[in-house]
């Protein structure tokens, strides 16, 4: 729930540079057309970062993300983020004992967001044998 | 197309820059998406070789992606800026056609609730096709219901977006061997975004609309009409 007083008690707290890029995240209006104020917890390698404000915020809306990338995309969070802004865990990935143990063999070595729209887009192909034989003709010299 | 540009259409329009842009530009990058910006490029891997051959030992073609063409000239700039606008305007305000047919439905209805609250997004759903830009085919298409998926599928006015959702609408799903019903209902419209899952959570679903909109801004409208 926004508040003309919440909107102006942020706006104070957050400057208006702060203010004007996070209406301007409302262009693929996904995310932030809001006026939010936190504690910046970390900045993740892809240079998101993450925010968090636990007493004036409502449920579920207490942790957020500032993207990097103009052309955002909820993949673009790395999977231990992704289990902290989704209240999986408390302390942020970098201070979590679950996810202290690293990456593991199995796991990619990094996170790869969604490539729908670009170059490595995922392509269908048929591994089944065509169950149509198609017949080439052959004409006979004269 | 950009050669072609280049020769004659400057001194038609006088490539001057204070022609071009006819929104402030803070305005421009702000709130519209440019459709030419190159997406993802700090989480794509970079240093593709150029010259490398395809599997089949081919010489690779590149094609650049929408995303990746860039502006050359007066008129790309002022085409790409109305493309911008007519994009944005298209993306902020889609009202889907809700062609609920199983489960899917109600994750659909879902998404109209407060706690994912489509309407803050500009997303109203409309009772009539004739009203409505996008189509959300939610569940199992049955043979006998197809005709109808297509009549008000060509009812909807261009231009016209279709999301798949669900399994049994993308290829027939749990019910691909049964007698009557359709293997994916792409046989019968075009499909824009195919959202998996049986059913799909209501955030995959916002998610395929995301991916949606996402198409829609690299749609290069008035580009392809002056192509033509």
């Amino acid at each position: 729930m926004s508040t003309i007083l919440r909107t102006l008690r942020n706006l104070r707290r957050i400057g208006f540079k702060e203010y004007g890029h996070q209406m301007q995240l409302t262009r693929s209006c996904s995310h932030l057309g809001d006026t939010k104020a936190g504690t910046l917890i970390a900045t993740d390698k892809y240079g998101n970062k993450y925010y968090e404000n636990m007493e004036e915020e409502l449920p579920l809306r207490t942790r957020w993300v500032d993207y990097k990338n103009p052309d955002f995309d909820p993949t673009q969070i790395e999977p231990g983020w992704h289990a902290w802004i989704s209240y999986m865990i408390d302390a942020p990935p970098t201070a979590d004992k679950i996810l202290q143990t690293g990456i593991r063999k199995w796991e990619l070595p990094e996170h790869r967001p969604n490539q729908t729209l670009s170059r490595a887009a995922y392509k269908p192909y048929s591994t089944v044998r065509p169950k149509v034989s198609a017949w080439t003709p052959v004409a006979a010299q004269r | 197309m950009l050669p072609l540009l280049k020769s004659h259409i400057p001194r038609r329009l006088g490539a001057r820059p204070q022609l071009i842009p006819s929104f402030p530009h803070s305005y421009q990058s702000a709130s519209f998406s440019s459709s030419v910006i190159k997406s993802a490029s700090a989480l794509e891997p970079h240093g593709r070789p150029s010259q490398s051959l395809t599997a089949s030992g081919k010489v690779r073609k590149e094609v650049p992606l929408p995303s990746e063409e860039k502006k050359e000239g007066a008129m790309q700039y002022v085409l790409t800026t109305l493309d911008q606008v007519a994009n944005w305007a298209r993306q902020s305000s889609l009202w889907p056609m809700t062609f609920g047919l199983a489960c899917c439905a109600v994750e659909m209805m879902h998404l109209s609730t407060p706690r994912y609250d489509q309407d803050r997004l500009g997303i109203i759903f409309r009772a009539s096709p004739r009203q409505s830009d996008v189509m959300i085919v939610a569940g199992t298409l049955t043979n006998k219901m197809a005709p109808a998926l297509r009549q008000v599928y060509d009812q909807m006015p261009d231009p016209r977006w279709v999301i798949s959702m669900g399994s049994c609408a993308n290829g027939g799903g749990y019910y691909h061997y049964s007698y009557s019903v359709v293997r994916g209902c792409d046989r019968i419209v075009p499909v824009d975004v195919y959202v998996p899952g049986c059913p799909p959570t209501s955030e995959a679903l916002m998610y395929g609309i995301f991916q949606l909109q996402k198409k829609m801004r690299q749609t290069r409208i008035t580009r392809m009409w002056y192509r033509r």
